[in-house]
């Protein structure tokens, strides 16, 4: 009879216990792969580099030096987390950690815990390179394309839309997301200017064993780090300086590209000469687009066949995989453009600066101002791509807006 | 110890009656669920409520009755026990009471379910002109519209309109979307106009329904589709027509955006 009492009191016990164990390691930033290439004491200089000027996930530094609002203190406002200045940084980090973290991962390395089972890989922002945005084909996406990838999300992959979470909220994680991208570039930046003054493992093994009269280790290591070292507060400052400003330009904005004719009227004359382009068959404008997306644009063309050369390779290596690569050195297929989703966006404009600037971090090229130096052109072009998934037949065009809305009303 | 299990059980039962009548008055509403938006869901919940009825009355009886017999037999006393190789009248009586409540919700729900789901009972209007199609997919819902003034096709058409997360309806009217799914099981679930239904891969079901008060409702995931299932959440915005008509043109104004006229304002 006793027993019988005690045990449902000790159950519960133990549930209230265990639910109080079992607590997530603390977070950290991980370190770029690339930066363990290099020696020991230049690895430790980039780690203290990023700690000093940027923090860890518990303690974030602001570094005031980028376009970043980290979000002056408001000691007047009724919710005590804006009392300290960064305060945009750090509820940036709270959201970006419940949303975002477990595909982009904490350091924004497209890491995360979930992203190994999709395809395309969630973007690494380490790098800086963002494939859908309205600027030019070398600059960073201004902060209206991250709010618009948020907000639309990117069909046809996992990327989710988060419309529902509201300006202000996408406002606080997209500028986490910069910040996380700019860190990652700086210490991408750190680690070819220390590989660039030979701090790498390979290099030094190669200079000990070359120096005459034969040096030690210690020796070669302690000359690289004093140059190294007396460079390295101008070096970090001239790099991060470098990155704000690329940061500032993709928000001016001269840097959006902004066609100067209106959209050519998607009549059959038009979606044919676009088709024409599309095919190369106009002389002197080797688009190319059927040799990657094939000729019925199903993404199939003969570029998916090749082995293509991995960049940046001495003596040159080719990819194990078949096809087209991204920057990322992932396999990636030209899109199939019979299918009628457009990851970065259906507007006439979004198609226009794929084609005029191609997409950053893939293999589509821009054709803007070279091959293709009318906006007509582009605009032919663009009409042919929204007429595919129809056969060719009619392109994607607004309904006749005016005839309708009155009806509309007065019959229901 | 004697009459300890009597209390014990009529108490908890007790206290499990008298936690619900709390539970309905006003502080805690959120244990029922809430006034209905459409006219289909009022009836919804008034046969939600006769069920809730029949089964308090149920258990109430039942549990009165083991509480006599607790009462009666844990005396302690002793006494000597009776055999009984049970009441064939009793049997069949409590057979055919059960058996003709359970026969009286099948029957009486019945109307309700047919106007629910048969389709020819659907408003003709709603039926010929479907206002969206809704495709849920890992972990969002993607939705088209027809363009204005034009019905939507089973296949996309060159002026339909694409949303996310947002489904716009006309309030005060009977309305009908297509329902797909792109990969998985999915179930949309409008939890203020008790409309649940699944998506399912390779169909295009049809879900009807009414909100008769303009606003923003909740639009949830009710099956479980994945890792990401928590998190797909979208909305249903029930507006005026002339409204959603506006909202429908500006729609179509930012789809077939050529960026041109974005120019000039910045100039
Ligand atoms: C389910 C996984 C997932 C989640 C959650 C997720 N993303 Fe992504 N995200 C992706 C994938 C996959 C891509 C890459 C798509 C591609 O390459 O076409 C991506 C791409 C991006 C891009 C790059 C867009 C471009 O133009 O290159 C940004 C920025 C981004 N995500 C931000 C976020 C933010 C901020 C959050 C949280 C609010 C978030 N993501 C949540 C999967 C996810
Ligand atoms: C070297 C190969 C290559 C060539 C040439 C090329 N593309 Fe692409 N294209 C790609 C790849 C790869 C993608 C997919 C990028 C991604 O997944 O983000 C793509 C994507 C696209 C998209 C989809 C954009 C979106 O938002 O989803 C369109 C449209 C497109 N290309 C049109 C063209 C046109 C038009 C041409 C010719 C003027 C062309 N492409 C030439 C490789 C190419
Ligand atoms: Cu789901």
């Amino acid at each position: 009879m006793r027993v019988q009492f005690v045990l449902p009191y000790l159950m519960v016990g133990l549930a209230a216990l265990l639910s109080g164990c079992g607590q997530p390691p603390p977070a950290t930033f991980v370190l770029n792969k690339k930066t363990d290439e290099l020696i020991p004491e230049a690895r430790a200089t980039v780690v203290a580099a990023l700690n000093e000027n940027f923090g860890n996930p518990n303690q974030l530094v602001a570094w005031q030096k980028f376009p970043i609002n980290y979000g002056a203190a408001q000691p007047e406002s009724a919710s005590t987390n804006r009392h300290e200045a960064g305060w945009r940084l750090k509820e940036g980090r709270n959201l970006y950690m419940r949303h975002c973290m477990h595909c982009h991962g904490v350091s924004g390395d497209g890491n995360g815990p979930t992203a190994k089972f999709l395809n395309p890989r969630p973007r690494d922002y380490r790098q800086g390179v963002f494939k859908f945005k309205s600027t030019l084909a070398p600059l960073k996406p201004a902060t209206a394309d991250l709010t618009r990838v948020l907000k639309e999300g990117i069909p046809g992959t996992y990327m989710p839309s988060f419309v529902l979470l509201g300006d202000e909220t996408l406002g606080l994680i997209i500028d986490y997301v910069r910040w996380l991208s700019i860190r990652g570039e700086v210490e991408i930046q750190l680690y070819n200017e220390f590989a660039a003054a030979g701090a790498l493992e390979k290099d030094v093994k190669r200079a000990v064993a070359e120096s005459e009269p034969k040096a030690k280790r210690s020796q070669v290591v302690a000359d690289l780090m004093k140059t190294i070292d007396e460079e390295l507060a101008e070096t970090i400052e001239s790099r991060a300086a470098d990155i704000a400003e690329a940061w500032v330009t993709a928000d001016l904005p001269e840097s959006v590209i902004t066609p100067t004719d209106k959209r050519v009227r998607p009549t059959p004359a038009s979606i044919e000469r676009g088709r024409k382009l599309y095919l190369s068959q106009i002389e002197g404008k080797k688009t190319q687009c059927a040799d990657c997306h094939g000729p019925a644009g199903r993404g199939d063309g003969p570029n998916t066949e090749q082995f293509w050369p991995i960049p940046g390779t001495t003596p040159e290596r080719k990819y194990e995989i078949v096809g087209l690569h991204d920057e990322w050195q992932l396999p990636q297929k030209p899109r199939d453009l019979t299918r009628g989703t457009y990851r970065g966006g259906r507007r006439p404009v979004d198609i226009y600066r794929r084609i005029y600037a191609g997409i950053r971090g893939t293999q589509m090229p821009g054709f803007g101002g070279t091959v293709l130096k009318t906006d007509e052109e582009i605009w032919d072009l663009v009409n042919y791509v929204l007429s595919i998934p129809f056969d060719g037949k009619e392109s994607a065009s607004p309904g006749d807006v005016q005839a309708d809305s009155k009806e509309e009303v007065a019959s229901h | 110890m004697n009459r300890f299990w009597c209390f014990f059980f009529t108490g908890a039962a007790a206290l499990a009656v008298l936690f619900c009548i709390v539970g309905s008055g006003p502080t805690y509403r959120w244990w029922f669920p809430g006034p209905s938006i459409s006219p289909l869901g009022a009836q919804i919940d008034d046969l939600f409520y006769l069920i809730l009825v029949i089964t308090t009355v149920t258990f109430i009886g039942v549990n009165a009755i083991l509480g006599y017999v607790l009462w009666k037999y844990g005396s302690g006393k002793p006494r000597r026990s009776d055999f009984s190789h049970g009441s064939h009248t009793l049997e069949v009586v409590s057979s055919i009471v059960t058996a003709g409540v359970l026969l009286f919700i099948a029957l009486y729900q019945m109307d309700v379910w047919y106007r629910y789901r048969v389709k020819s009972t659907f408003d003709r209007e709603a039926v010929a002109h479907p206002v969206a199609e809704v495709t849920a997919r890992q972990f969002e819902w993607r939705i088209r519209y027809p363009g204005p003034g034009k019905t939507l096709e089973d296949t996309p058409q060159p002026t339909d309109l694409y949303t996310v997360n947002d489904l716009h309806v006309p309030s005060g009217k009977p309305v009908l979307i297509k329902l797909r799914s792109e990969d998985v099981l999915h179930s949309f679930f409008l939890p203020h106009l008790r409309i649940k239904q699944d998506a399912v891969p390779g169909l295009v079901i049809p879900v009807w329904f009414q909100a008769d008060k303009t606003g923003i409702y909740d639009l949830v995931c009710a099956e479980l589709c994945g890792w990401g299932h928590y998190k797909m959440r979208g909305q249903l915005t029930a507006e005026r027509e002339d409204e959603r008509q506006s909202y429908l043109k500006e729609l179509s104004k930012t789809q077939f955006d050529d960026g041109v006229a974005e120019k000039e304002k910045s100039e």
